[in-house]
């Protein structure tokens, strides 16, 4: 396969950025505590019946998502670098439940293990989480495949992807 | 959906000028030289971006025509729609929820959550 750490494949990065109306350190503590989390990491519906959380450099945020349709999903943070109350960078990977790391359940693809920092900006009492996403580790095919899921999600494509859009909305 | 098809289709769109033809195809069929036409890299390049496409199945090639028209296909497209929607709907859906649980917070400083009684403070 690929060689790791392929240089000449340059991995774009994904960018989601949020303003909450609240103070920096309740947002810190309800995205680092096990319980906090719990009421609120997922989409709409979901649950998180299983979570296991060591917060610490090196330690795990181990959960199991269960989604409306009653699907689980394993997933497994391994916490990197821990600035509270302004920085999380953290190693975001699918799992099963022994905590294994898995491939993605669509795509063979997908970068095995991806990068988050999350940062944690206050400003007037207002809080700002910005969160960048990027492939670690990944092999020339797994850059090129995050890259191109990517690509759908920025703006600059966004424009041709309405058009798509409304291409499919007649196909 | 099988994994293979999808890779094929992420690996198709990771590059500019492959989007860039499927921007002009999404206006409708034409032919490889008026797809080749907006580019300056050569008619076999162009070629070869069109074999890209057509294994991930993002277009086909009608034999009908001696010119043989490109036309965008709307299913693998849809996939990646889905696929990124995901993506986004996650992150989205869980910052509208990380929202209300913050107000709630807020709304009842002593966090007595359960007691609903106590949760008609002014504010």
């Amino acid at each position: 396969m690929d060689a790791k750490n392929v240089s000449a494949s340059t991995a774009h990065e994904f960018v989601i950025s949020r303003t909450f109306n609240a103070p920096r350190k309740l947002v810190w503590k309800a995205w680092t505590d096990r319980e906090e989390l719990m009421k609120w990491f997922g989409p709409k519906g979901c649950t998180l019946p299983h979570a296991n959380m060591d917060f610490r450099p090196g330690g795990i945020f181990h959960y199991m998502m269960l989604t409306p349709d009653g699907k689980e999903m394993w997933g497994k943070w391994t916490f990197r670098e821990i600035v509270a109350p302004e920085k999380l960078l953290l190693v975001n990977s699918f799992s099963d439940a022994q905590g294994g790391i898995t491939r993605h359940p669509l795509s063979d693809s997908w970068p095995l293990e991806t990068l988050s920092t999350t940062t944690f900006e206050e400003r007037s009492g207002k809080t700002t989480i910005t969160i960048h996403w990027s492939p670690l580790n990944a092999s020339a095919q797994e850059i090129s495949t995050f890259n191109g899921a990517h690509e759908g999600m920025q703006t600059g494509w966004s424009g041709t992807f309405e058009q798509l859009e409304a291409y499919l909305a007649q196909a | 959906m099988s994994p293979d098809r999808l890779d094929a289709t992420f690996s198709a769109l990771a590059d500019p000028t492959r989007r860039a033809i499927l921007a002009r195809l999404a206006l409708g069929e034409t032919s490889v030289a008026e797809l080749a036409a907006p580019f300056s890299i050569s008619p076999p390049a162009i070629t070869k971006h069109l074999k890209v496409l057509e294994h991930a199945g993002l277009i086909s090639r009608s034999r009908h025509a001696q010119w043989r028209p490109c036309k965008l296909e709307a299913a693998p497209l849809r996939e990646v729609s889905d696929f990124v929607e995901h993506y986004r709907q996650f992150w989205e859906q869980s910052f509208d929820r990380l929202d209300a649980y913050l107000q709630t917070l807020q709304a009842s400083p002593t966090l007595e959550m359960k007691d609903k009684k106590n949760g008609r403070k002014k504010r």
